[in-house]
């Protein structure tokens, strides 16, 4: 009985009541399982639409300040020695960590300089590698290219060069120093 | 022999209640602002991902703040811009 009253009240108070019935000709004509195709209710879409847009908001907030936290902080990196450096070959390259777990590059030229880049790609953060035939770094994601030298952009679309990696030679040995974000204007 | 087309064949139906199709109308018309404003959303998050890796700082102030004015008007349908129930219009 109880149970009946609710059913009645939930009728009245929906504004979705005939959502999971058959209600226009056609769907009467074609008697197939409507609880498949009425699973997902406008009030559930409006619900979840809304979750979205509290997500995004959210997400865009969260990233923009972090980005922005991040670039502000300035901390000096203490110098770490590159292990392998000295025996690099010219016209090579070899992976290493500066700062933390953060991944870089460091590039012996055909001259005998060196130089170090970050290895996340300005586009996308995907790792750039060094392509000896063509001497430069090359980013596979979206075929961004760098200069060897100075990390600046040569094509694709990479908004900025790429952080640079201060080294040093102590005693024979190459350090990292610091690293550098470069901006768009470089 | 006549074909009845699916407009004739609605018309033989009992028509539905102008008030019932109403709020139909205006729970379509709210699912469809919401979609267009989380599309808005979605660009303008990609947008400020864009900026930031790109450290273009000076964009994503407002970036944010349209992503929340967005937000705002998505709470605002939400909340406010209802069908209205059925209580209001047996009494109305």
């Amino acid at each position: 009985m109880s149970s009946d009253l609710s059913n009645a009240i939930n009728n009245v108070l929906s504004d979705e009541q005939d959502v999971r019935s058959a209600t226009a000709a056609y769907q009467a004509e074609f008697p197939y399982e409507r609880d498949e195709e009425a699973q997902v209710t406008r009030r559930e879409f409006c619900n979840f639409l809304v979750l979205t847009s509290t997500a995004l908001f959210v997400g865009a907030a969260g990233f923009s300040a972090k980005a922005a936290i991040d670039a502000r902080s300035e901390h000096t990196l203490p110098p770490m020695p590159i292990d392998g450096a000295a025996e690099l070959q010219p016209g090579s390259a070899l992976n290493f960590h500066y700062p933390g777990d953060e991944t870089a590059i460091l590039l012996r030229a055909k001259d005998g300089s060196y130089s170090a880049f970050g290895q996340k790609c300005t586009h996308l953060s995907c790792p750039v590698h060094y392509a000896k035939e063509r001497d430069r770094l090359e980013c596979p994601c979206h075929e961004g290219g760098f200069d060897a030298r100075t990390g600046a952009v040569l094509y694709g679309p990479p908004p900025r060069p790429l952080d640079k990696i201060d080294i040093q030679t102590r005693n024979g040995q190459i350090y990292a120093v610091g690293r550098e974000v470069r901006g768009s204007e470089v | 022999m006549k074909f009845e087309t699916t407009e004739l064949r609605y018309k033989r139906l009992p028509a539905k209640a102008p008030l019932q199709r109403g709020r139909a109308a205006v729970w379509q018309a709210r699912l469809v602002l919401l979609v267009m404003i989380n599309l808005a959303q979605l660009w303008i998050l990609s947008a400020a991902v864009d900026a930031a890796l790109g450290h273009e700082f000076r964009h994503l102030l407002g970036l944010v703040i349209a992503s929340g004015v967005c937000w705002l008007i998505s709470l605002s349908i939400f909340f406010w811009w209802k069908p209205v129930g059925s209580r209001q219009s047996g009494s109305a």
